[in-house]
């Protein structure tokens, strides 16, 4: 819930007010609750019977012309009785609404805005009488009090009022603090004026959506007092007491109870449809994610014919480029549904894994690294994510056309991935082992024991100690470093080849995190697996990768061999990247970082996205997007100081024109 | 563990004395004399007030009264029925069983049909599947007990001769456990008070399965390759089901009170019978003494949740 002042002007209501005219379940159950009332109100002109007139010759009998729902045991027309025990039900409810209302809001605000002994107090009573079922209660005093419309109101109000009194206190005390009220406060604002004017209003979205479940359950409750006999007195019709007669008939006509339990249902039914609608519209916000068809459960959704919408490839080709490619991402484009469209995060992602190499996947937090790592397997949940276009190969197929199933077999067997939080990637509730047997006899058929010996195997390569009985243990005895531990040994469980890691360092302390870097370099290279690394480290890319990509808003900027990078990075957002890291044992009197911000994904700029922090920015930047170029062999990067005359089939190629080395700018760094 | 068991009865204290006392002062609030009011108003004759009077000291101060009530409270003597002149204590140990094993009913009825439409709900979130069971959770929702209740012995029992229509089989019998006429004589009472629970746990456990399937752990699972069903069945569901404990318990408390309509419905001897009864003829000894039985178990029961709630999950048991 939003807290500035402003939310409650009549915007918010305004805005709030279309929202529920578009939720067609709040619109239906209103509808019904307004003929409800009007039939109530009009109960004598519509009704053409008298409720407690007895047609004794026609007792008991069907509906017909003239006794449109027929009559009861009493020769009482049915309809007439309905109508009126509308009135009654209605009647006792809105009342004992407004009255819980009136005690309710005063002692709740108070409570809320004071705490102290006060609130203590309420807490207190409201405790007591919470702890108490409500239909004891209103039984409680309606039977002492004695039967009877008014002592029903008051057994009601004593069942309702706690909880509002809860809901008021609880909203009040959130607000209390807020800046706007502090502000009200520190000019001298009255008490009871900044309770009226300041934090009323805010409860009222709440109180509203309370109130309208609220009439439900009085609506039930009173039924039920009448139903026991100590509602609303005979003769006068009621839903509940309609009940009890025909309750006492049950065996000889069913109309008698269907009638009453109807009603009875849909109203409560109506108002609890216009609780949640008002709850959608006033205190949730109302935007809500639609599924889509083809949506699956832990599967990205690959928007229909995407792996066509790429230029000068065919679907199903081999895919060029350096023969040893074990991964080999295509013109990615991911996309996250926002409301009624799509705000696009990756932009046209070129990358390449070769056999037994590590690759380092760098940028800012927000530039794609995550998104990127994650599209490979299909993690991202669908919605909000969808896969607009591009091709992921993997050892020659493209898995964006795979199905879930075809999705699983290759997750956790060929390409294994760990996060970026071991303290929160392993279940809670299962033990270690548990969770590495379940990895290995989800891909191959193992009897338990032989996979626990090989549990015990990966966790003892991994550097944990003492395996055998870390097996039996959960994860929160253990610290992160000996969790990430436990994770990789989980991803090698099948002999993966390539390993994607998602800033897996990142939550760790720095001497763990040197072990677990030496621990993915020396599994990478015994096992000649490939290793996707992401982080905004350059530190970490420097010492365990061989070849790194630059990601910078969605697209990747730049790409070469770690070696290359460092001796001289051509792209400037690089290059502002090398000189913001800290090094040690420089003297510095503030930290280096890039200024400006990243461009957010709903409006990035139609040039270069780095244009507005660039340092050597012009013109022809911001007019069109920038292409890559291949200056050397496998060096791309994406900036016009080092454009070469590509068409753009060849840039997607990525193979052809790498004619034109560009070292104006390595001198420079 | 311990000193969760001893602050949840200290707590209880309070909650105790303050119910008992409003139930004792409503009848001061009552316009006219207390005796003629409980000994059936104007219509008493002068030995019947006396009698009452007499019966529950009621020329004696308000507040002596209340305290020499506790006092017999505490040694779990609630009195006589005014009505009967039986003991009330004697009748609650004879009743408490069949109203609890009416809320264990329900409670079934409730898991078994809630949490698995809550897991699918959830883990369809958004698509048709969700609105349908999420409607249906709504009717759920919205029919009263008492109506439900109705309905059932109205089509089950009357229509298809499926079940009794009222009446009761108790466990144990002198001829020893008649386990199959107590489940049969148990089933509709427990659906028509179970349902409402499920809808509720149902919402519950949905709610608990969206938020869960966002989990960095559940993420790994699926990076693992584990079908659908093993994510939400296994990883999923037994985090989900640890906030789906919690809502339980309080579920409990309100099904307590069902048990009052219900048990009259389908004339169950329990609890709730006994109370509406003794509300229909003033029984102000017996009104008490139920209160304050049901303000017992419900406390019983949180202290029962927040157990199992350490149980479920391991991290609270060793912190």
């Amino acid at each position: 819930m939003s807290s500035t002042a402003t939310t409650h002007s009549a915007s918010h209501w305004g805005r709030a007010g279309r929202r529920l005219r578009r939720d067609p379940v709040a619109a239906v159950a209103c509808a019904y609750l307004i003929i409800v009332v009007v039939m109530a109100v009009f109960a004598p002109l519509i009704a053409q019977h008298d409720p407690n007139f007895q047609y004794l010759s026609e007792r008991l009998s069907g509906p017909s012309g003239t006794h449109w729902l027929g009559t009861d045991d009493l020769g009482r027309d049915t309809f007439a009785r309905l109508l009126f025990g509308a009135r009654v039900s209605l009647q006792t409810s809105v009342l004992v609404a407004l009255l819980a209302v009136a005690i309710a809001v005063p002692i709740g605000l108070v409570a809320g805005y004071r705490s102290g002994l006060v609130d203590l107090a309420v807490m207190r009573v409201t405790d007591a009488l919470l702890s108490v079922p409500p239909l004891v209660i209103a039984l409680a005093v309606a039977g002492i009090l004695g039967p009877g419309t008014r002592n029903a109101v008051i057994a009601l109000t004593v069942v309702v009022v706690p909880g509002l009194v809860r809901l008021v206190r609880a909203q009040a005390l959130a607000i209390r603090e807020e800046g706007y009220v502090e502000a009200s406060k520190a000019i001298g604002t009255r008490s009871n004026v900044i309770l009226a004017r300041r934090i009323f209003p805010h409860v009222l979205s709440s109180l509203l959506v309370q109130v309208s479940v609220v009439l439900g359950t009085i609506l039930v409750v009173e039924a039920s007092l009448s139903f026991l006999g100590l509602g609303q007195q005979l003769p006068h019709a009621s839903w509940g007491a309609m009940l009890k007669s025909g309750f006492a008939l049950i065996a000889t006509d069913a109309r008698l109870i269907l009638v009453p339990a109807i009603a009875i249902t849909l109203t409560t039914l109506a108002f609890n449809a216009l609780g949640d609608g008002l709850r959608d519209a006033l205190v949730s916000g109302g935007r809500e994610l639609h599924r889509r068809v083809g949506d699956v459960l832990g599967t990205t959704s690959v928007v229909p014919g995407a792996q066509r919408d790429r230029q000068g490839s065919v679907p199903g080709e081999r895919v060029q480029g350096v023969d040893d490619a074990v991964l080999s991402i295509r013109n990615l484009r991911v996309g996250f549904d926002s409301g009624s469209d799509v705000v696009e995060v990756l932009d046209g992602v070129n990358l390449e894994v070769h056999r037994g190499e590590i690759l380092g996947l760098v940028g800012e937090s927000g530039c794609g690294k995550t998104v990127t790592s994650q599209s490979i397997l299909r993690l991202l949940p669908s919605p909000p994510a969808r896969i607009l276009a591009g091709e992921i190969c993997f050892e020659g197929r493209d898995l964006l056309t795979l199905s879930p199933k075809g999705m699983r077999s290759v997750r956790g067997s060929e390409i294994a991935m760990i996060f970026q939080d071991p303290m929160a990637s392993l279940n809670p509730a299962f033990t270690i082992g548990d969770q590495l047997i379940e990895a290995q006899r989800v891909h191959r058929k193992v009897s338990r024991s032989a996979a626990r010996e090989r549990a015990i195997e990966l966790l003892d390569r991994v550097g944990i100690s003492d395996p055998e009985r870390r097996l039996e243990e959960y994860p929160h005895t253990l610290s992160g470093g000996m969790r990430q531990r436990a994770l990789i040994a989980m991803a090698l469980a099948n002999d993966p080849k390539l390993l994607i890691a998602d800033e897996p360092t990142t939550a760790l302390d720095v001497t763990v995190q040197a072990q677990i870097l030496e621990l993915i370099r020396d599994l990478s290279r015994e096992r000649g697996m490939s290793v996707v690394f992401v982080t905004h480290d350059l530190g970490v890319v420097q010492e365990l990768c061989d070849r790194v990509a630059v990601m910078y808003a969605g697209q990747i900027v730049e790409q070469s061999t770690v070696e290359q990078l460092f001796d001289g990075p051509l792209h400037p957002y690089t290059r502002a990247l090398l000189r913001s890291r800290p090094r040690l044992g420089a003297r510095l009197d503030r930290l280096p970082s890039i200024s400006g911000v990243v461009p957010s994904p709903d409006a990035m700029p139609e040039g270069c996205r780095f244009f507005a922090r660039c340092d050597h920015r012009e013109d022809a930047c911001a007019a069109a997007s920038i292409p890559t170029s291949e200056v050397a062999v496998g060096r791309i990067v994406r900036c016009v100081r080092h454009s070469v005359p590509v068409s753009t089939a060849a840039e997607l190629n990525g193979t052809s024109n790498r004619a034109a080395p560009v070292a104006e700018a390595m001198g420079q760094s | 563990m311990l000193p969760l068991i001893g602050r949840r009865l200290v707590l209880l204290v309070p909650t105790i004395l303050l119910v008992t006392l409003g139930i004792f002062s409503l009848l001061e609030l009552v316009p006219g004399d207390p005796a003629t009011t409980l000994a059936g108003g104007a219509s008493a004759t002068p030995e019947r007030i006396a009698e009452v009077r007499e019966e529950l000291g009621l020329s004696r101060p308000f507040l002596a009264r209340y305290g020499t009530w506790l006092g017999d409270v505490v040694r779990l003597d609630f009195g006589e029925s005014l009505l009967t002149g039986t003991s009330v204590t004697e009748e609650v140990r004879h009743r408490l069983p069949v109203t609890l094993s009416l809320v264990l009913g329900s409670m079934v009825v409730g898991i078994a049909l809630g949490v698995p439409v809550g897991v699918i709900a959830g883990a369809r979130q958004h698509g048709l599947v969700d609105r349908v069971l999420l409607a249906i959770t709504s009717v759920w929702l919205s029919v009263p007990n008492f109506v439900l209740a109705i309905l059932l012995v109205n089509y089950l029992s009357i229509g298809l001769g499926w079940f009794d229509a009222v009446g009761f089989t108790r466990l144990t019998s002198p001829e020893g456990l008649q386990v199959g006429d107590w489940l049969k004589s148990l089933t509709l009472p427990s659906v028509a008070l179970g349902i409402g629970t499920a809808a509720r746990l149902a919402r519950q456990v949905r709610a608990g399965v969206v938020d869960t399937l966002h989990e960095p752990y559940v993420r790994t699972a699926w990076a693992k390759g584990c079908r659908p069903l093993t994510v939400v069945g296994k990883h999923v569901l037994k985090n989900a089901a640890i906030p789906a404990v919690t809502v339980a318990g309080l579920l409990l408390g309100g099904m307590l009170g069902g048990t009052v309509i219900v048990e009259t419905v389908f004339a169950v001897p329990g609890m709730g019978d006994y109370l509406v009864k003794a509300v229909t003829s003033k029984d102000m000894p017996v009104i008490q003494g139920v209160a304050v039985m049901f303000v017992v178990a419900f406390a019983v029961i949180n202290l029962a949740v927040d157990l199992i709630y350490g149980w479920l999950n391991p991290k609270v048991s060793v912190s």
